[in-house]
């Protein structure tokens, strides 16, 4: 028989997991190769089956939960399928390594980070631990890691997510692999060092000239990095091919929603496009067929924003400073501070969404959490409608916080996993007293749990028993819950995938209308913001950078910190 | 570091301090005149009166608790000249000191400690319990030794098998383990073992680290009668440690950095040993210092059953008798121990595991 030539060669692989008592399909029949030197991109949304295949491949799954059946697997000619454990052992880390999506638990947090490279070395070549440890520093400069003999010695919780990434890969390529795995190796980072990652696998890449298999839930991701692509839904390959046919002309309704349904950088929607409207074949006449029926004209914008800010601000922060002191000895008195929000002014109108922005660490969600003082901020005033937040004591302030409310960043750790759902979104109509007694609150939990699109049989259930968006949504309805007028968005979509993004925002969007909330509205990706606010506040190290009308500052950013964090929005050449 | 475990010492004086005052306002209100109970039914008034004196019972309670603290504190105060009074640094009760500073008739010194004497044997609180908490301390590390070595080991295993059927059985009998009352599991031991096949193992029922040769050439180290102590006091650690190894590991077993360490091409026992194990053993630890810290402060039952002269049968003798300095020595002592080995352990914690050190 003629082996195929491809670098990785998969043929019809079908992988079940055991659920309760059943054997069911997480993928089917799924055929991808990758050659040399080439990027293939598999995206699709969570449970789609795309980090299994991968995964499958390297036979890192689970045995007793999983059932992997395949045709053939061929690597460099060689049956891959045929290998027995202790061949496959060597090939991991060798001849085909592997990153993680989540950098901060994907290194033992016990070991020093230049150990868990030098074992990759190791276990595979036949040197000393001198010459393994040279190596090391080594792959630590080549994935620019700014201090190599440093990050050596550290632990994995002393680096930030970008240079853990960065750790990660070196131990990825630590043995020169032939194909290199990266399940959505910057789903977890800011953009800016999305940007920065994407552009050192592609350099590497080029050194090295690997085969790599890039997986991603964002379509534009993949349009930087990949040369082929995959688009997987529910187990299944739906469309393939080079990454120019497939974003340019899909085929496939799932990759045309996929495509849509991330915020535009060119046109303003009204709302965002989902993927389930493409499946139904909505517009059956593609693309520009949805963009005439959901465009707003800048005209509209402007009246808007004109009637907006004729209006006396709801809110003001004057001059708000939170600092955190960092003791430096035990014995010395004089006392360091990290500023995490330096001096920052601004005024929020009623009924508009205002954006903040920021790389992680500038500050941003410290900000959010000191206007509601969550934080206590250490100086600087926050007034809202007239009210100083800062003077009121505990029981003004709780009575207060009934009108500002905040929903956080992290849908899986934000809910108490031992509450249910509608006990969870009740609570804080009993701590303000809301809403009339125990029956009447549960009336109100079905309608909020209407509002936010999920249903009233959901009361009983408990939070792991729901997907990421849906928790999102209960976390939002818990927010909703006490009749705010103000609500903090804090990064509220990071956790999700794209597809689940556009239904949260939407979602969003669609409660300010009716309610007539005012947002201030956090997260690190510029092209969120600017879709969801009026105006934009961005923010690096502490301090405010710029404050403008969104799509003015999208268009004429002022300074250089805006025009980078616009730069890293991934795929902006091919939009 | 250093600065952590100053801080952490310091609160260690403090608890130590607040224990010492608990215990003399227990023992202080507690009915009962030890003077009388010394001298028994028959004693005359004057006799049981020049006791209370001799004891400083005479005294108001606050003088008393001063005069206790000065006692137990190596750095103290005492009167220099005077043999009647009540503070005079008294060689006989002190031992040997070092003067630091004299004012007058007052002098400050330094000391070992004085826990006082024993009401009824009159030796010192100090000789009773150097001489049996050695023999508690050797019975406490070998079962804790047993019980962290075998636990540690079985855990590994069951986890790493991770058997449906094993992991129930695991379960049932590691809970047995931990239910079953220390006293019931050493008279069983005790009768299976060195009654029923005592034949085969040679062991005695019971006896203590030294045993009285029976032809009087005095007393010879007798190591087998640990065996039997040893093994019964390690049955409620081993069980905790196989279950929390076990548990730990599973838990372990599904978290990313395991996946990362296979994608890495690692082998399978250097995944396990040196990549999960470190990251479980935190929960571990815990339990198995808490469980030495109760061990060393008597295992009462235990050594009682099988004549292990400990600190526990020290404290059971003392209670009986109601011998107040030789119980308040052995409380103090007890939470001396509690306090170092928490100390210890906070630092195992931060070599275990980088991230509790900065905190």
């Amino acid at each position: 028989m003629e082996k195929p030539a491809s670098l990785l060669q998969v043929n019809k692989l079908s992988i079940r997991f055991r659920h309760e008592n059943a054997w069911l399909y997480a993928v089917q029949d799924v055929s991808f190769a990758v050659e040399r030197g080439e990027t293939l991109g598999i995206v699709g949304e969570s449970g789609s089956g795309k980090s299994v295949s991968s995964l499958a491949v390297m036979r890192l799954l689970p045995t007793k939960q999983s059932k992997i059946e395949v045709d053939s697997i061929y690597f460099y000619g060689e049956a891959a399928h045929s290998w027995n454990d202790e061949q496959m052992r060597q090939a991991r880390g060798s001849k085909m390594a592997m990153i993680f999506q989540e950098p901060m638990t994907s290194l033992n947090p016990v070991l020093r980070c230049g150990y868990q490279v030098a074992e990759a070395i190791l276990t595979h070549q036949k040197t000393t631990k001198k010459q393994a440890k040279a190596k090391v520093l080594e792959l630590f400069r080549k994935v620019k890691l700014p201090r190599p003999e440093q990050h050596f010695r550290a632990y994995p919780h002393q680096l930030s997510g970008g240079q853990k990434q960065r750790v990660m890969i070196a131990m990825a390529i630590a043995n020169e692999p032939e194909l290199l795995i990266a399940d959505e190796p910057t789903t977890a980072l800011d953009v800016t060092v999305q940007k920065e990652i994407l552009l050192l696998l592609k350099e590497l890449q080029q050194q090295t000239g690997m085969g790599m298999i890039f997986i991603s839930h964002d379509l534009a991701v993949i349009a930087d990095i990949a040369d082929k692509v995959a688009v997987m839904h529910k187990g299944k390959i739906v469309e393939s091919g080079t990454v120019q046919d497939v974003l340019g002309n899909p085929q496939h309704p799932y990759t045309r929603g996929l495509l849509a349904c991330r915020p535009p950088l060119d046109t303003r929607l009204s709302r965002l496009p989902v993927v389930r409207e493409f499946l139904e074949n909505k517009w059956p006449g593609g693309l520009p067929e949805m963009l005439a029926e959901l465009n707003v004209p800048q005209n509209d914008r402007a009246k808007a924003h004109e009637l907006l800010y004729a209006q006396e601000p709801v809110m003001k922060v004057e001059n708000l400073r939170t600092w955190f002191p960092v003791q430096k000895g035990f014995f010395s008195r004089e006392k360091a501070y990290v500023k995490a929000v330096d001096d920052i002014s601004f005024e929020v109108f009623p009924g508009e969404t205002l954006g903040l922005v920021g790389e992680s660490g500038c500050g941003k969600t410290t900000l959010g959490r000191s206007i509601l003082r969550l934080q206590e901020p250490t100086d600087g005033i926050v007034s809202y409608k007239g009210v100083v937040v800062n003077k009121l004591d505990k029981k003004q302030l709780r009575d207060f916080c009934k009108q500002l409310q905040i929903v956080f960043q992290d849908p899986y750790s934000s809910l108490n996993p031992r509450i249910a759902i509608g006990e969870a979104i009740m609570e804080p109509m009993k701590v303000h007293g809301l809403n009339g007694n125990a029956s009447q609150r549960k009336q109100k939990v079905f309608e909020l749990l209407e509002q936010v699109g999920l249903e009233e049989s959901h009361f009983r259930r408990y939070p792991h028993e729901f997907s990421g968006g849906q928790r999102q949504r209960v976390c939002i309805a818990r927010a909703l819950a006490v009749n705010p007028e103000l609500v903090i968005c804090d990064e509220p979509v990071s956790a999700l995938d794209v597809s689940v993004q556009a239904q949260v925002l939407n979602l969003l969007n669609r409660l300010k209308k009716e309610y007539g909330f005012t947002y201030i509205f956090i997260s690190h990706d510029l092209s969120v913001v600017r879709y969801m606010s009026d105006r934009i506040l961005v923010m690096n190290n502490g301090k405010m950078e710029e404050l403008a009308e969104a799509d003015l500052l999208y268009k004429n950013p002022q300074s250089d910190y805006s025009k980078k964090l616009i730069d890293a929005i991934p795929a902006k050449a091919f939009k | 570091m250093s600065a952590y475990i100053f801080r952490r010492l310091s609160y260690g004086l403090l608890v130590l301090i607040g224990v010492a005052t608990v215990v003399f306002m227990l023992f202080t209100i507690l009915p009962g005149d030890p003077a009388r109970m010394m001298m028994g039914q028959r004693a005359d008034q004057q006799t049981v009166d020049a006791i209370r004196k001799d004891l400083g019972l005479d005294k108001p309670v606050i003088v008393q608790y001063m005069h206790y603290l000065n006692d137990i504190s190596p750095v103290s105060v005492h009167n220099a000249t005077d043999f009647e009074n009540h503070w005079f640094a008294d060689k006989e009760k002190y031992g040997a000191y070092l003067n630091i500073l004299s004012v007058g008739s007052s002098k400050v010194i330094l000391k070992k400690p004085y826990l006082r004497q024993s009401w009824q044997s009159r030796r010192h609180v100090s000789v009773i319990l150097a001489e049996a908490f050695p023999k508690t301390l050797l019975l406490a590390s070998v079962s804790i030794l047993i019980a962290i070595v075998l636990g540690i080991v079985i855990g590994s295993f069951t986890a790493i098998i991770n058997h449906p059927f094993i992991n129930r059985a695991v379960l049932l009998i590691t809970v047995f383990g931990m239910s079953l009352p220390s006293f019931f599991a050493a008279i069983l031991m005790a009768w299976i073992f060195a009654y029923l096949l005592a034949d085969y193992t040679g062991l005695s029922m019971f006896g203590s680290l030294y045993t009285v040769d029976d032809f009087g050439n005095g007393e010879y180290l007798d190591l087998k009668n640990l065996i039997l102590p040893a093994i019964t006091l390690g049955i409620r650690p081993l069980a905790i440690v196989v279950e929390l190894t076990r548990t730990s590991l599973l838990d372990v077993f599904s978290q990313d950095y395991i996946r990362t360490a296979y994608a890495k091409g690692l082998k399978k026992r250097n995944v396990v040993g040196i990549h999960a194990l470190k990251n479980a053993l935190n929960p571990v630890i815990t339990a198995v210092s808490g469980w030495f810290a109760s061990l060393l402060a008597g295992a009462v039952f235990v050594e009682y059953v099988f004549d292990w002269k400990g600190i526990g049968v020290v404290i059971v003798d003392a209670l009986e008798k109601y011998d107040l300095p030789v119980l308040m020595g052995s409380v103090l002592l007890i939470a001396v121990i509690l306090i170092i080995i928490n100390i210890f352990v906070d630092i195992i914690y931060g070599v275990l595991d980088p991230r509790i050190r900065i905190s």
